[in-house]
């Protein structure tokens, strides 16, 4: 049973590491089950923003409620998926897919079950017991999106996950993000640098402008859904959104 | 060709290779050239012969007795103490000097301070395989855990991962390849310590019988002597090399 999604409120959020100033009187309010992408030029803030919903990173003033609750460090209703996956090298695909709920204090039986069905939910069955290292880069972000899944979150928190990821990989593994996606609706979070991908998978993308990083502009992508396998990029319409999307960021370069 | 063939065939170019020393070494040994070089043959004799009147059984015995001593607290106190160092800023901080200076230091001119302390005994023995061994145990556990990815740690604890469970769960596997060098290494140094100890203290072990056949010029029961420490040395190496595989199977 999948829970509800959650709304997430980004309220007023600055956050400097030493002298630079990451964040400032960051705004941000993301829809329960809502897929939002933020995305802007390198040094935004973008990461922190993450970061920051996900409890991995305090913030200096304003504060982040997810699904009512004040984020005071990692909870339980989000999971992370990283840019560099983020694997334990000396663990199996399966043990990999299963950290989470172990780290949950879930019992083993349960555990493995559930991470056994992930894993063949992101595409991977009969990988259980190769280690991230027998993998393509590809694959080892499906373990991480798997164990990040197992443990059955609201709200999921994505940190550039196909930026080390060929194009073709990626294509793919962005149709079967969104098929999961309809399946166990939850909101989504994503970090990118790549339009086509912003556009592509979310329902609103919010820019952020660079140093300090403060919310430059939200925009909307009325494309219709399901977009997976439907030659939506094709489309002038998903053209014409990530040229607008480009004319935005081309401003804060 | 496999990799798995080439490894024999090196494996043989090795063995080849030792052959050919051994044949050298009878054969000069033959011409008697000098007398510290002797046949093979008659080392292996002498050999024989201290292994069956029980010299070099019991000396031998003393020896393992006094590296077991020393080694496994080593172990045990220098994975504790590495991890600790590696997890504590205050700790490293307390003791990374002394830890530096001692693991490069001439450690064999502490043993004279440990006859001081414990005696002409076997126990100085023990200390020293423990003081040989001890540092680089510690050097390479705290390394290990100071490598730690840490795009792991924060994985962790993104999953609510506490202190307790991202040292059992993160930091400890990922300094393990690191931690069984440092064994790997730390075993070395111990049979190194157990030679010196047992030379300076002059009383017990295979150390005692190389130093009274080289005073004596009993030249091949001091040959058969060193032979059984270097079998010592491959032997306790290699035992620590197969624990390392057995463990660590990722890599």
């Amino acid at each position: 049973m999948a829970p509800r999604p959650v709304e997430i409120v980004v309220d007023g959020v600055s956050k400097a590491f030493g002298t630079v100033q990451a964040l400032v009187d960051v705004h941000v309010r993301v829809r329960a089950g809502e897929f939002l992408s933020l995305i802007g030029p390198s040094g935004c803030g973008k990461t922190t923003l993450l970061k920051t919903i996900a409890g991995l990173v305090a913030p200096d003033s304003g504060r982040v409620v997810v699904g009512g609750r004040t984020v005071e460090g990692p909870g339980r209703e989000c999971s992370v998926v990283f840019q560099d996956f983020a694997l334990l090298p000396w663990a199996t695909v399966q043990k990999n897919a299963e950290f989470g709920l172990l780290l949950r204090g879930v019992p083993a039986a349960a555990r493995a079950e559930r991470a056994r069905g992930m894993i063949a939910k992101v595409g991977l069955a009969g990988f259980e017991h190769a280690y991230p290292a027998q993998l393509s880069g590809g694959m080892q972000q499906r373990v991480g999106l798997a164990r990040a899944l197992a443990v059955n979150p609201q709200v999921l928190l994505m940190d550039e996950p196909f930026a080390s990821i060929d194009e073709q990989t990626r294509r793919v593994f962005q149709d079967d993000l969104l098929q999961l996606w309809s399946e166990e609706r939850k909101t989504v979070v994503l970090v990118t640098h790549s339009m086509e991908e912003a556009i592509y998978l979310s329902d609103r993308v919010v820019v952020l402008s660079p140093r300090p990083g403060r919310v430059h502009q939200v925009l909307e992508v009325p494309l219709p859904r399901p977009r997976e396998g439907a030659g939506v990029r094709a489309t002038a319409e998903f053209a014409r959104l990530v040229d607008d999307l480009w004319k935005v960021l081309r401003k804060l370069q | 060709m496999t990799p798995g063939a080439r490894e024999s065939d090196l494996g043989r170019t090795g063995l080849i290779a030792v052959a050919g020393l051994l044949i050298m070494w009878e054969a000069l040994g033959r011409l008697d050239v000098s007398m510290f070089v002797l046949p093979v043959t008659t080392v292996a004799a002498a050999w024989w012969h201290l292994v069956g009147d029980g010299t070099l059984t019991r000396a031998a015995a003393s020896s393992l007795v006094s590296l077991v001593k020393g080694f496994v607290p080593a172990a045990v106190l220098g994975v504790a103490v590495g991890l600790a160092m590696g997890r504590f800023a205050t700790v490293r901080h307390l003791l990374d000097g002394w830890v530096n200076a001692l693991m490069s230091a001439p450690l064999s001119a502490l043993v004279p301070v440990l006859i001081a302390l414990f005696g002409i005994r076997d126990t100085v023995v023990a200390a020293t395989v423990f003081m040989f061994s001890f540092f680089v145990i510690v050097v390479n556990t705290l390394t290990g855990v100071r490598s730690t990815d840490p795009s792991l740690v924060e994985m962790a604890r993104s999953f609510g991962a506490g202190e307790f469970a991202l040292f059992g769960r993160v930091y400890l596997p990922s300094a393990l390849p690191a931690v069984m060098l440092g064994l790997r290494l730390g075993v070395v140094q111990a049979v190194k310590g157990m030679v010196v100890g047992e030379m300076l203290i002059s009383l017990v072990g295979l150390g005692e019988r190389l130093i009274y056949y080289g005073n004596t010029f009993l030249i091949a029961e001091l040959y058969a002597v060193i032979a059984s420490v270097l079998l010592i040395a491959l032997v306790t190496s290699q035992l620590a090399q197969a624990l390392d595989r057995a463990l660590i199977r990722w890599k």
